[in-house]
């Protein structure tokens, strides 16, 4: 058979996000898609993926699937490849693919074309380079399976042009053989940080205030905005000197060093001791009074106004968007 | 009755028991100052020889010599009055040396001062006028010891100096008595064996206590490492800097056996006046007390028992300890050698250091940002690239480049520039000069961006550079020798100032204060130049510490990039004082200095004075053309 | 415990971004290289274990002449000995070729762990260390921020997605690549660099390990991609302004 196969991955009892990505850049490769779904119990799993029109689904079914192990996952999934022998295995580029996949390749002596961004016509396969600086153009030349794994967001969740009402597809099971004698890892229970004092290093989110907040008495103003959006409250150093904010919460050359996925720079003007601090944070959006303020030279998005004004519509925007 | 004699009273007669008895009590006293000098004298002969160190040029030294130390310029200046009473004590003693000798010598019937001879009375009595104004002095220095209590000369009285300030006391009052008795009288006998008794008294107290600058200051003075604050290079590859005893150099323990503990180094330091561990006084004491209980040749780690970590790395390297010290003391060098010892054998631990030195082992400037920023910032503002046609390469800097506050102080320098139709160009890449990592210890990281830097000038053929950071300069031109040839570069102060008339006046005149950047002041002596190009904005008022008084702002000798202070901030404090003077403007002549003012100002809230660079001053009078 | 530590070259992080004549690499002629960063994560987890329960650290790297500085750096920082495995087309082999090559230098090493950086700065695989694993048949581990010894192997934190973390245990000898922040970072020194210049630095040339070099996955071309948009600036009233941020920020830079 040729074909396919895409690994879907389970987050928190469903087909997470990236597998459904995964599984439209399968389909563009080829309409024979299998999606296979992997662990300890996957019927429910299967049920939900065969909701979208695709070839077939494959359970692949072992106790010893159960928690995740790279020794489990690439035994029983190198069992299936050599029984399918597709010309495809497609994964969502997650950190548990990151761990098992290289490896199972390798079995094949194939390379896996990682954290895939775009595809053309050959196929040949587009992936970032030098930390998203360059692009690259990567095609397969092995006489194996192609193995590869797409980033999270590149490809849409959603099946394009697929017929509406197609039949369901066949859901198979597959058996593989595993021992737990070749099980040679022992994963622990996954445990989140006991919650430190404050930890901006590892927040998701952050909201810092700045010298623009005026007042003390003014910072519920941005509290609720970091509230309305899971976020942390920092500080630029002027409000820390002040006394208004804890110093632990200072983001800075002098202070902390943050990375967040969000930042939102709230009346910041962004001296060098500040930017130094958050340069690294992946998207910055600044609100500011002054249009000339260097915080927006940095800035993805921003909003040149009176964060007295802006600061509160954009906390109602966000819980009218939940 | 009390009557004055034209001579002081010489006993005529002495007898063979009364010379015997003296001359017991000489060998004595020789014998005791010996017995204590002599193993301070080993300990610094058989420190390390300093691989740096060159006499020439002798003209100098000798030029430094007579001004510190014969006409005691420095120790006046600094503190006028308590200065002044020094002054008068170390005359007096210079013109006691031929009357003291003579004194003993007449013992023997030997005394070569003629009193009866025109020069002798002469002699007597200038010597006389130095004696009645060095007990004044000493009178008052007791008083202010004893009385007055100025902090920085430490919490503990000193019985020693009282005991002293006692002895040059009695050795003054008895010589003036002399003038009051005749020759004949059984009083003068007694005053001469009373001054004779404390002038043997006095010999073996001198290595005893810190007195001992007597002996050593002016030896200090003369064998000084030949410029301020020079940072020596490493020699050999063992050397890494203060590590040990066996690192200290015979400079470097003569200095520690010099100090005579006047603390004018801790009033002006700047970490000692917030609250900081750092006092650079008890720094040199510390260096002494190691020498005295572990020697020169031993392994003992210098931090340790005698020297904190912690402290060495609170000086911000502004140099106005060893500006201040009026016995030759180079403060910096020390500081900055016990921090390479720390950071070249990997022993500093701090987040913020490690995480500034990584950012310039792995990138270009001390900010850690992507040089596309700089680039950036030059296409954005079409900054012309040197190519050696243009007379001067436009030195960025960090702050220049990727500050956005340093960034404006270019662009309006540029904008002078251009009007005075002075060609510049700025280099395609730079790195950091180094004076971060220099001035913490890193000769590793230091020794790459020099060379590196000094290799980009080559090939673009640099001959003239201009920066509006002191610390470049500083850097560029000083420190960049021990790896190669640097350009000549000056401050744009400088350059400015020499073209005051081609500049016009700002129309809105101010009242401006000028705070005198530490790199620009204390260590080029530019002084005059900013001053000039800030008043053609306004009114110059002056901040009670300024020139080479001035107080740091706290960013030197890469604190700028280190963690939170202990104690209040350096910053705060200076910008305090400056606000205090009224002024409307502070200027500045140095971006570092106007980082760290612009966040001290921003906490004092709304009615801070605005803060500019001299650049920003002396683009004000142009007019606003549309290139920028 | 005997701990090797695999490590790459890679271009400064700053480094210009060419296009070569090939079109298929960057112009190396002018660039800069430094120790990829989470190898020196790796490397200074390597030198964590050594100080606690003492052993040898060993680092590995394969590359053109080049590739010594950053070994010497790796001396410098505190690795006992050094490995050079010359190759001048480390850049035509893919990741399962290049893991062929450190897992033949490594073997007969026979170390009781291997570290590595969870993936390179400049191709950004992220496989390498996984394929090194595979191929001596050892257990291994990812994006690992720390480890322990224990009685039987080692046990080593883990980050998972979103804030989660676990512990695995695993027996030695096995492979571990390392993500970066888990430590801090030694900065090289004047000393450690001196010190350097009298450890061992062994080279051996690909060829003497026989690894088959013939990709399966070919980098055919490269190019620069679309400029990073500039700055958006969202107009219009608060609310409206409030409004098309939020819109953007859930379609476009997807943090919500």
């Amino acid at each position: 058979m040729s074909g396919v196969l895409v690994i879907c991955e389970e987050r928190a009892g469903r087909i997470g996000r990236t597998s459904w990505e995964a599984l439209t850049a399968g389909q563009r490769l080829n309409d024979a898609v299998t999606a296979v779904v992997i662990g300890a119990q996957t019927e429910s799993l299967a049920a939900e993926v065969a909701a979208r029109p695709l070839g077939k689904v494959i359970r692949v079914e072992h106790t010893l699937l159960a928690p995740y192990t790279g020794d489990g996952f690439t035994l029983a999934l190198e069992q299936l490849i050599r029984a399918e022998k597709p010309d495809y295995v497609v994964f969502p580029h997650t950190y548990q693919v990151r761990d098992y996949a290289p490896a199972l390749a390798a079995r094949f002596g194939q390379s896996l074309i990682g954290d895939v961004i775009g595809m053309a016509e050959g196929p040949v396969f587009a992936r970032q380079l030098m930390q998203g600086r360059l692009h690259g153009q990567y095609r397969p030349s092995g006489n194996g399976p192609c193995f590869l794994s797409v980033q999270a967001g590149a490809f849409p969740a959603e099946a394009a042009g697929a017929a509406a009402g197609a039949a369901s597809p066949a859901i198979s099971n597959f058996a593989p053989t595993l021992d737990a004698a070749q099980i040679r890892t022992r994963p622990g229970e996954p445990f989140r940080e006991s919650a430190q004092t404050v930890d901006l290093g590892s927040a998701q989110r952050i909201v810092s205030v700045g010298r623009g907040i005026k007042d003390a008495a003014n910072l519920p103003l941005v509290q609720d905005l970091a509230a309305a959006l899971g976020a942390e409250l920092a500080a630029s150093r002027p409000i820390c000197d002040a006394g208004w904010l804890p110093m632990e919460r200072q983001v800075g050359s002098s202070g902390q060093t943050v990375a967040p996925r969000l930042y939102v720079a709230v009346g910041i003007s962004g001296a060098i001791q500040h930017l130094v601090g958050m340069k690294g944070s992946q998207c910055i959006v600044a609100i500011n009074k002054d249009v000339e303020a260097p915080i927006f030279e940095v800035a993805d998005y921003g909003i040149s106004g009176d964060l007295f004004e802006v600061v509160p519509a954009l906390t109602e925007a966000l819980k009218a968007a939940q | 009755m009390i009557s004055l004699y034209p001579t002081p009273a010489e006993p005529q007669h002495f007898s063979i028991s009364e010379e015997l008895l003296f001359a017991i009590l000489a060998v004595l006293s020789i014998y005791a100052f010996w017995r204590r000098f002599s193993p301070i004298l080993d300990r610094i002969l058989k420190s390390k020889k300093d691989p740096d160190f060159h006499l020439k040029p002798i003209g100098k030294r000798i030029r430094d010599f007579l001004w510190e130390v014969l006409c005691q310029a420095k120790v006046i200046r600094q503190r006028p009055l308590p200065g002044l009473a020094h002054a008068f004590v170390f005359w007096a003693f210079c013109a006691f040396l031929l009357v003291s000798l003579n004194h003993c010598a007449t013992l023997f019937g030997a005394g070569f001062l003629n009193p009866a001879g025109d020069l002798g009375r002469l002699y007597f009595y200038l010597a006389a006028i130095f004696a009645l104004a060095c007990a004044i002095g000493i009178a008052g220095l007791f008083a202010r010891r004893f009385l007055v209590r100025p902090r920085w000369l430490g919490e503990k009285l000193s019985w020693e100096s009282g005991l002293i300030a006692l002895l040059i006391f009695i050795l003054m009052v008895t010589y003036l008595a002399a003038f009051f008795i005749p020759d004949t009288s059984p009083a003068a006998h007694a005053l001469w064996w009373t001054h004779t008794l404390t002038l043997l008294a006095f010999l073996p107290v001198i290595p005893h206590t810190k007195h001992l600058h007597l002996v050593l200051s002016p030896v200090t003075v003369f064998l000084s490492r030949g410029s301020f604050s020079r940072i020596p290079p490493l020699a050999g590859d063992e050397d890494f800097g203060l590590v040990a005893g066996g690192d200290l150099t015979q400079i470097v323990s003569l200095q520690a056996y010099s100090c005579v503990e006047c603390g004018r180094c801790t009033e002006h330091c700047p970490a000692n006046n917030t609250g900081k561990l750092l006092n650079p006084k008890e720094i040199v004491l510390g260096l002494r007390g190691y020498l005295n209980e572990y020697g020169p040749a031993s392994e003992q780690p210098l931090l340790g028992k005698y020297n904190a970590q912690e402290a060495v790395f609170q000086c911000t390297t502004c140099g106005a300890c060893e500006f201040q010290c009026p016995v030759g003391i180079e403060h910096v060098p020390i500081l900055v050698g016990l921090r390479r010892g720390a950071v070249n054998t990997g022993a500093w631990e701090d987040e913020h250091g490690g995480k500034l030195f990584l950012a310039l082992e792995r990138g270009s400037n001390a900010l850690g940002l992507s040089t596309a920023e700089r680039d950036r910032f030059i296409e954005k503002n079409a900054l012309p690239i040197f190519d050696g046609s243009q007379e001067y390469c436009l030195w960025l800097g960090c702050m220049g480049a990727y500050d956005p506050k340093g960034r404006e102080i270019v662009l309006d320098l540029v904008r002078v520039l251009n009007h005075l139709g002075t060609s510049y160009g700025v280099l395609r890449k730079e790195k950091c000069t180094g004076d971060p990592v220099r001035r913490l210890g890193n000769d590793l990281l230091f020794q790459q961006l020099a060379e590196s830097n000094l290799d980009a000038l080559a090939q673009n053929k640099v001959k003239k550079m201009i920066s509006i950071c002191p610390h470049c300069v500083r850097t560029i031109q000083e420190d960049w020798k021990e790896y190669g040839q640097p350009p000549a570069i000056e401050h744009h102060s400088e350059f400015l100032s020499r073209h005051l008339s081609q500049l016009q006046p700002a129309q809105n005149k101010q009242k401006i204060v000028f705070h005198d950047p530490c790199y620009l002041g204390r260590y080029r002596n530019v002084y005059d130049e900013p001053r000039s190009v800030a008043a053609l904005a306004g009114q110059l008022v002056e901040a009670p510490r300024s020139r080479e008084r001035s107080f740091c702002c706290g960013a030197g000798g890469g604190l700028a990039f280190l963690g939170e202070e202990t104690g209040e901030r350096v910053s705060h404090k200076r910008a305090a004082e400056l606000a205090a003077t009224g002024a409307e403007v502070i200027a500045a002549g140095c971006p570092f200095c106007n980082t760290m003012f612009r966040d001290a100002l921003a906490a004092r809230g709304d009615g801070a004075p605005q803060l500019v660079d001299i650049a920003q001053l002396a683009a004000r009078g142009l007019p606003r053309s549309g290139a920028s | 415990m005997k701990i090797l530590v695999a490590i790459k070259q890679v271009p400064e992080r700053d480094a210009p971004v060419r296009i070569g004549a090939s079109g298929k690499w960057i112009e190396e002629a002018d660039l800069q290289f430094a120790l990829n960063e989470p190898d020196a994560y790796a490397l200074e987890e390597a030198l964590q274990l050594k100080d606690k329960h003492g052993g040898e650290v060993v680092a590995v790297s394969a590359g053109p002449e080049r590739v010594g500085s950053t070994l010497r750096e790796a001396l410098a920082k505190g690795a006992d000995r050094a490995i050079h495995i010359v190759c001048d087309d480390l850049g035509e082999r893919d990741a399962l070729g290049v893991a062929r090559l450190l897992a033949g230098a490594i073997k007969p090493e026979d170390p009781d762990l291997v570290l590595t950086g969870l993936q390179s700065e400049d191709l950004g695989h992220g496989q390498t260390g996984v394929i090194v694993a595979e191929l001596l048949g050892l257990p291994h581990a990812t994006l690992i921020l720390h480890v322990e010894k224990t009685e039987t192997g080692i046990k080593a934190k883990r980050e998972m997605e979103e804030g989660w973390f676990q512990f695995i245990e695993t027996s030695t000898p096995a492979v571990l690549t390392m993500q970066s922040g888990g430590n801090k970072l030694r900065y090289a020194t004047l000393m450690g660099i001196k010190r350097a210049k009298t450890k061992e630095m062994r080279q051996i040339a690909a060829a003497e390990l026989g690894a088959d070099a013939t990709p399966t996955a070919v980098l055919e071309s490269i190019v620069l991609p679309q400029k990073k948009k500039s700055t958006q600036m969202l107009s219009g009233s608060p609310k409206e302004a409030a409004a098309a941020l939020v819109e953007k920020l859930k379609a476009e830079a997807r943090v919500l």
